[in-house]
């Protein structure tokens, strides 16, 4: 979790586009010395996951409201994951084999839920795409208008799980630990996650899989976590989250507990008992798992609200003593190496084998295994539940994850959190309570359902109404990876050879932001972060994507897509190969905007359609007028040149996605 | 597809109407916050003073940082951490603590730099830093009944970083960087947005009541929004339209929060260029990368290599450098060094961390000399906490107090400062563990606010000021308690 510094170099004019992206600011990896295994951590090995089952289906015919929690219909019963590893893997499973389609249940009204069924606009409906997922097509706006928006939400949860992550480093040849060093690097995770923010088709639940990751972080930037297999790592963690994203909480707390990409990052791998010389258990996944991914620091009402004491003071959750025993729970774990262990050939230049040997990948995809003889078996008492002394890894670990899933903090502190990044920066402490309700009982008497939680924010009269669009403080600040995202999106984004390699676009002159790349596991901004001397100062009001709001990152931001725009795409190296080898420059990964260009001549219809797309129509009149106004400047005509058009087009693509009516997503 | 390529077109000019924009509305806060303070005493600054604070984030391990040396200690430290511990002919002896007693520590092996600034007096070492409301022993600590406040959220990684630099923990809006900031506004009249300066992203530290943090580019100072000048998109009205589109006040409050940040970085950005273009004029780089001029030399580039601290500490000389055409008497900065989390890796990391804190450092403090100007600036250490004594096998957990480093031409160096606490990691009440409460967390001798407190003197502000800027400054007015003795102030700045 170390803070790395924001690092920033010089602007980039446009015609040094291809040192934004190219491998000397990023470099591809180098064909490494077969040393260079000496210098990574090693030790990997193969596991059995415990996979990810998947979410849902058999959901049963509804049951009418009763509670002041809404009813999202009974769903599924989520099993809890046994805490031995299943024998299941993520590549024996096949893609799309979950969740199995079931009837949409009914979702019923009540107060504050669901009072606004259905989209009875396509600015409303664009909204409400917007915020469930990444961009808006008039094929999907025409989707959702005919029906409500639940059964829009249960087209999204019974859509098979598109392709994981894994199996596309497989099907682009990732997976051979050659001179090319993939084995050591994790730019094939960008390439990955890219592919999929930009073109996977289940979209809502990649878009949740996202605000997942910030949450649950695990970040590739960490540069003292470096192993071996590290895209396939990060890789799988995505592919975690994706498939858990409409499943259940506590299936997902363990699988992320016992993957290896989270054991690296907070160092469960390797993590010892006490050796009564003094060693002591690694606390650093003890508290963050309570801090960061269930409870929190302080105990909280349903609403999200700090309970106080009678000082009028805020009540902690664990002290220092609950952190050094839990600790001791997540000991004796390490990757599976029951398979693979060196069995995987390196080959040289010549594609000869060199005899020198490296762990199999599996060993970042199988769940981290326990060695009783290095877990910790003394008596560990934490937020008031006790472990015996003598009692088993797997039963240690399962009390332990049972009882953080369920204090009643993880509802509101997921939920508001969840609401952070998909709706609003600061959600009444209603519509908190209504989402953390539906974690409590998703309407089946089931705790964490994750589908419930999607279904009660997106619903949500607070996100679905009026109101919001006319309050002054309703919406956040789109982050600046999803604005990029939305683009690609929008534009019907491509990769020509499906290789997408688009680099890290953290650097402060690229976008500040890359997914599964956050500083630290404190994520790329706090949920409770307060931009100083503004008026939300003044009321301790937060806006957590402000933390990445500064002088530096607000031109970098403009100057990135002044390039992007204009160039319709992003210039890649030798497209057609996994690694870098003629520097052949190729516009690989590209939009079209012959939609845009079909209407350009007439800048008010341009500006409109862009209005709806990007803004879900929150473009004040007088801003429509003054693009208008700028682009009338040179009028064009049915029979004006395509160039004059597509600088027309690309002029009001930047216009739109400058304006801070469009930053600020209401 | 054939991608449109732009065409590079002059940007010579601003545009009347956003030169226009930048000067009106809220894009001066600052400004117009000054008449409104005009009680406040300000600096009596013709001189010009420049305080820096390092932030290593992540809560750096002060054992392995400054290390304890002496035999016995030696054994003590080396006993608790096992795998962990150095090896005492590796580490650069510094000599004894100023207490009287056997206590000797040394340097870190990768901190040869850093050694020579100690030896010739520029560097001096703080003992046993971190957040206190007021003196607290162990026995205080243990003691549940909540009569001996303690600093919220401890071991807490975002949060300690927030006490640190603003007395609360996340969600803080105000720092101490930022209140001396509010002092020195008036004296810097006319270069308010050049007071705080931050290269490390944001940071409350940085923020006073009116002092406004501005983030710079380690890289090139500022940022140009090139398509907001001009012509963009083959057109100057698309630059017009753009240039006012992005600095749009608004009735909504984060539309308008966002318009002003943009507001300000225009308003600067040429102002910030000119001075460093300045200021630097011939700091050109040679084919090896090296400065040609000469006053930048110490940032070689194996200085540079791989070290962001050291691209942002010479950025912070450029900017010293160009101080005159800023205009600024006072100024704040804030950079940041990563990696410094190691709950696993603890050798490797540290000396990668050390390595270049220390070529940092010392690059910068023989930059400011060769400007002449090494008894203006102050470096300072800062860090989230420090961390266990107690190996957790491959690395160290979070932990309290730490060891810091302050480097520059006004620092009495050469010197241990504060109390050198005993080396334990035990289950003792007092003796050996009287000053750690758990695996060798260390219960800080020294509170936060005395060390910044003699940093804020020595930078100028008054001592009736200070308790206005460090609220629980006013527990600590020199008293005794449990053989620790608690000054307003230390005596690590000389003042003059």
């Amino acid at each position: 979790m170390n803070r790395t510094t924001q690092s920033d170099k010089a602007p980039v004019a446009p015609q040094d586009f291809a040192a934004v992206l190219s491998p000397q600011s990023a470099p591809e990896p180098a064909p490494l010395e077969l040393s260079a295994t000496s210098q990574l951590t090693t030790g990997l090995s193969l596991l059995s996951a415990a996979l990810l089952a998947a979410c849902g289906g058999g959901s049963q015919p509804g049951e009418t409201f009763q509670s002041s929690s809404p009813n999202l219909g009974p769903a599924t019963n989520p099993t809890l994951s046994p805490t031995t590893p299943s024998s299941t893997t993520s590549t024996e499973l096949p893609a799309g084999s979950t969740p199995s389609p079931s009837p949409a249940p009914p979702v019923t009204s009540a107060s504050g839920f669901n009072n606004y069924p259905l989209a009875t606009s396509d600015a409303q409906a664009a909204r409400f795409l917007m915020q469930s997922q990444f961009a808006v097509s008039q094929t999907e706006l025409a989707e959702l208008r005919s029906g409500t928006y639940a059964v829009y939400l249960q087209k999204q949860f019974a859509k098979r799980l598109g392709q994981l992550g894994w199996d596309w480093l497989e099907s682009r040849g990732y997976s051979t630990a050659d001179k090319y060093g993939y084995v050591y690097t994790p730019w094939p995770a960008d390439y990955m996650v890219w592919s999929q923010l930009f073109a996977a088709p289940d979209s809502m639940r990649k878009r949740c899989a996202l605000a997942l990751s910030e949450f649950f972080v695990v970040s590739m930037q960490n540069t003292t976590a470096s192993f071996l297999w590290r895209g396939h790592a990060f890789t799988h963690y995505w592919d975690t989250l994706a498939t858990n994203a409409f499943g259940n909480f506590r299936k997902l707390l363990e699988d992320i507990t016992l993957n290896p990409a989270m054991g690296h990052f907070l160092n469960t791998k390797g993590n010892q008992k006490e050796d009564g010389k003094g060693r002591q258990a690694d606390e650093n996944y003890a508290r963050e798992v309570m801090q960061l991914f269930t409870i929190g620091l302080n105990q909280l009402k349903l609403d999200g609200t700090e309970q106080l004491d009678g000082n009028g003071k805020p009540i902690p959750t664990y002290a220092l003593n609950d952190v050094t025993n839990l600790s001791r729970v997540f000991t004796g774990y390490d990757l599976d190496n029951a398979q693979g262990k060196n069995s995987v050939d390196i080959i040289d230049a010549n594609n000869r084998v060199t005899g020198n040997k490296v762990d199999s990948k599996e060993s970042v995809q199988r769940p981290m295994v326990l060695d009783e003889s290095k877990h910790s078996t003394l008596e560990a008492t934490f937020l008031g539940t006790t472990i015996p002394a003598g009692t088993q890894g797997a039963a240690a670990l399962k009390i332990a994850l049972d009882a953080l899933f369920n204090h009643p903090n993880v509802g509101p502190f997921f939920a508001k959190q969840m609401i952070q990044r998909l709706v609003t920066s600061n959600p009444s402490p209603a519509y908190v309570a209504r989402v953390a309700s539906a974690f409590n009982n998703n309407g089946a008497g089931d705790r964490g359902d994750m589908k419930a939680i999607w279904t009660a924010i997106l619903l949500d009269d607070e996100a679905r109404g009026p109101q919001g669009l006319t309050d002054p403080s309703f919406g956040k600040l789109r982050e600046p990876m999803l604005r990029f995202t939305q683009w690609g999106r929008t534009f019907g984004i491509k990769s020509a050879q499906g290789s997408w390699k688009v680099f890290d676009t953290s650097n402060s002159d690229r976008l500040g932001q890359a997914p599964l790349r956050a500083p630290s596991v404190f994520n790329f901004f706090r949920p409770g972060y307060v931009p100083p001397n503004t008026p939300l100062a003044a009321s301790k009001t937060p806006a957590p994507e402000f933390q990445l709001v500064n002088e530096l990152s607000v031109c970098n931001y403009l100057n990135f897509m002044t390039i992007v725009i204009n160039w319709q795409g992003l210039p890649v190296y030798d497209a057609d190969k996994r690694y870098i080898d003629a520097a052949v420059e190729s516009f690989d990964i590209s939009v079209d905007y012959s939609k845009e260009i079909a209407i350009a001549e007439d800048a008010v219809k341009l500006v409109n359609r862009l209005n709806l797309l990007l803004c879900a129509g929150q473009l004040s009149q007088a801003s429509i007028d003054l693009m208008v106004q700028a682009l009338n400047s040179k009028p064009l005509t049915q029979g004006s040149p395509e160039a004059e058009k597509s600088s027309r087009v690309r002029g009001a693509i930047f216009m739109v996605m400058a304006a801070n009516e469009y930053l600020i997503q209401k | 597809m054939t991608p449109y390529k732009s065409s590079s077109s002059s940007r010579r000019k601003f545009l009347l109407q956003s030169a226009n924009l930048a000067l009106t509305g809220a894009g001066l806060p600052v400004a117009l916050n000054l008449a409104a303070m005009g009680q406040a005493a300000a600096f009596n600054a013709n001189d010009y003073k420049a305080l820096v604070c390092i932030f290593l984030a992540g809560g750096n391990d002060q054992d392995n940082t400054v290390v304890s040396y002496d035999a016995e200690s030696y054994n003590a430290y080396k006993a608790a951490r096992g795998q962990i511990a150095l090896d005492r002919q590796a580490i650069l002896p510094l000599g004894g603590v100023s207490d009287g007693s056997s206590r000797q520590y040394g340097l870190h092996p990768a901190m040869t730099g850093m050694q020579g600034l100690y030896q010739s007096g520029k560097a001096g070492i703080v003992l046993n830093v971190g957040p206190l409301v007021a003196p607290l022993n162990k026995a205080q600590y243990l003691d549940q009944s909540g009569k001996f406040p303690r600093p919220p959220q401890l071991f807490s990684h975002n949060d300690q970083a927030a006490v640190w630099q603003c007395g609360e923990p996340e969600g803080a809006t105000i720092g101490w960087g930022g209140r001396m900031g509010d002092l020195a506004l008036a004296g810097n009249a006319g270069a308010s947005t050049f007071t705080c300066i931050s290269l490390a992203g944001n940071t409350a530290y940085l923020a006073g009541k009116s002092a406004v943090m501005y983030q710079g580019s380690a890289g090139t100072g500022s940022v140009r929004i090139n398509a907001a000048y001009d012509r963009s998109f083959d057109s100057t009205y698309i630059a017009s339209a753009v240039s006012q589109l992005i600095q749009k006040p608004s009735a909504h409050v984060l539309e308008n929060e966002y318009s002003k940040v943009t507001q300000r970085a225009m308003a600067a950005e040429a102002a910030v260029a000119r001075a460093i273009a300045t200021g630097d004029a011939a700091n050109g780089r040679d084919g090896s990368g090296n400065a040609t001029n000469p006053k930048f030399a110490p940032f070689t580039a194996a200085v540079l290599n791989n070290n962001e601290l050291s691209s942002a500490l010479e950025m912070v000389a450029r900017i010293i450098a160009g101080r005159n055409l800023l205009g600024a008497k006072r100024q704040v900065f804030y950079l940041a060094a990563g990696g410094f989390d190691l709950h696993d890796n603890l050798v490797a990391g540290q000396q990668k961390n050390m390595h270049g804190l220390s070529n940092a450092l010392t690059a910068f403090y023989e930059t400011t000399k060769l400007l002449a100007i090494d008894s203006s600036v102050t470096t300072f250490t800062a860090s989230d906490f420090g961390r266990t004594l107690s190996s957790n096998g491959d690395g160290s957990d979070h932990g309290w107090g730490g060891h810091h480093f302050v480097v520059g031409g006004a620092v009495d160096g050469g010197k241990m400062h504060g109390y050198a606490p005993p080396v334990g990691a035990g289950n003792l009440a007092d003796g050996v563990d009287a000053w750690q409460v758990g695996q060798g967390r260390l219960l800080p001798t020294t509170s936060v606010d005395q060390y910044a407190g003699t940093l804020a003197k020595w930078f100028g502000v008054e001592d009736t000021e200070l308790n206005g800027i460090f609220p629980n400054l006013k527990n600590f007015y020199g008293q005794t308690q449990s053989g620790i003795t608690y000054p307003r102030t230390l005596s690590f700045m000389k003042l003059s």
